[in-house]
């Protein structure tokens, strides 16, 4: 019995497709799903995440979110999702670069603003661990 | 009657205006388009959302949560959703009739520049304003959604509410006011999800009950409140833009006809000047002949 993807955030629904399992980040470590789970919501953090079919195996860089699985169905509900081929690394490294270099002069910055640029610095890191994992 | 070189400056302007609004009619409709996809593609993520909340609201004490406790209210505070730029037609000034109305106590958060503008130049008590890029991505809005919690949490305001203009076809957007919160409850939060995603509410199946919350309901609970919140602002947003590009695309297209409609009155007005000037000029001619 397959597994049912789902990969939703708010702009758009990412993935969406019959795997065979998926290991999901959650909070209390890698959660590996298998058909025939029970039911569990949980919570995902920044991290990989690992989808098997057949015998090839998709990253995605997801971050911050919910994990529902339910009967042979699996919710993802995440802030961001990106697949590892539409990962731009040179993009990324820029994107995190300049955030690091803005979190360096935190002294004018307010929390709201520390707390987002540190987010973006995390989430950059875990696309480029991403991308760099099959060299 | 004006002067056949004076018409034709006015015809070549005339001319200008319509190209331009032209070609910001298209600009705008094609921006409309994707203002509307953007809109739609939050749907699977509400579903999704309503379904969680709907495993979890029978399970956790809901009073808890600070988002769910109801106390007076002193201050409101009121995120006003509008445009950056103008030429929208009345899309902004229907907004600012709204806020004219309030005589309560309001504090104003505002996204566009428009808003911020009129905020300051009426003197209301203005928290911050932000803008947003023409395709709205959910970060820029999260750090919205999430200054809005922090005042409300602190005190500082004591609901949050979202003005902006909502979409209901290319002709009409509505200005509207939604209280966000504090929420009623977590039943309503789901009703509300669920009518949004175009989807009946469902009755709760039996398999929810069984479902294992890490790390436990209360803290899944905690963390997707703020979720819910963020996402409805996000999707107002986003409504917001599909408002504004439809009425700017409606208001240019108004504007282009009328042009084209002046540009036909200036024409057959120069051709009158034109002809009268040759008849003139005839008759001038005929009558030196005739004296001489």
């Amino acid at each position: 019995m397959p597994l049912i993807l789902e990969i939703v955030t708010p702009e758009a629904r990412v993935y969406s497709d019959t795997i065979d399992s998926v290991v999901i980040p959650t909070a209390s470590g890698e959660v590996g799903i298998l058909p025939g789970h029970i039911p569990l919501l949980t919570q995902v953090e920044n991290g990989e995440l690992r989808v098997t079919k057949g015998n090839q195996t998709t990253l995605l860089a997801v971050s911050g979110g919910f994990a529902e699985i339910e009967g042979d169905r699996v919710h993802v509900l995440a802030e961001h999702a990106i697949t590892e081929e539409k990962i731009d690394e040179k993009a990324v490294e820029e994107a995190m670069r300049r955030a690091e270099q803005q979190l360096k002069d935190a002294a004018h910055l307010d929390p709201q603003q520390y707390e987002h640029l540190q987010g973006l610095v995390r989430y950059s890191g875990v696309q480029l661990a991403v991308k760099r994992r099959r060299r | 009657m004006a002067s056949t070189r004076d018409i034709r400056r006015r015809i070549k302007s005339v001319k200008n205006t319509r190209q331009i609004t032209k070609a910001m009619e298209l600009v705008a409709a094609s921006k409309m388009k994707k203002a509307q996809q953007a809109a739609l593609a939050g749907r699977p993520y509400a579903e999704l959302m309503a379904h969680m909340l709907a495993a979890l609201a029978d399970r956790v004490e809901e009073a808890q949560h600070p988002f769910l406790v109801q106390r007076e209210v002193k201050t409101r505070g009121i995120l006003l959703v509008t445009t950056d730029k103008g030429l929208a037609g009345p899309l902004n000034a229907n907004l600012f009739k709204l806020v004219a109305e309030i005589k309560t106590p309001v504090k104003y958060a505002v996204i566009g520049r428009k808003g911020a503008q009129f905020i300051a130049r009426t003197h209301r008590n203005l928290l911050a304003d932000f803008t947003v890029s023409d395709r709205v991505a959910f970060t820029e809005v999260k750090v919205v959604a999430e200054f809005m919690v922090k005042q409300y949490l602190d005190g500082a305001i004591d609901t949050v509410e979202i003005l902006w203009p909502r979409f209901r076809n290319t002709l009409v957007q509505v200005p509207t006011l939604l209280p966000l919160l504090p929420l009623t409850s977590v039943h309503d939060v789901v009703d509300d999800l669920r009518s949004g995603a175009g989807q009946a509410a469902a009755a709760g199946r039996g398999l929810e009950n069984q479902m294992i919350f890490e790390p436990g309901p209360g803290v899944v609970l905690d963390a997707l409140l703020p979720l819910y919140v963020n996402r409805e602002i996000y999707q107002q947003v986003l409504d917001a833009k599909a408002s504004e590009h439809s009425a700017r695309m409606v208001a240019m297209k108004t504007a282009k006809d009328n042009a084209t409609n002046l540009l036909g009155d200036l024409t057959l007005e120069y051709n009158k000047a034109r002809q009268a000037a040759i008849t003139q000029e005839i008759l001038e001619i005929a009558a030196a002949q005739f004296a001489s």
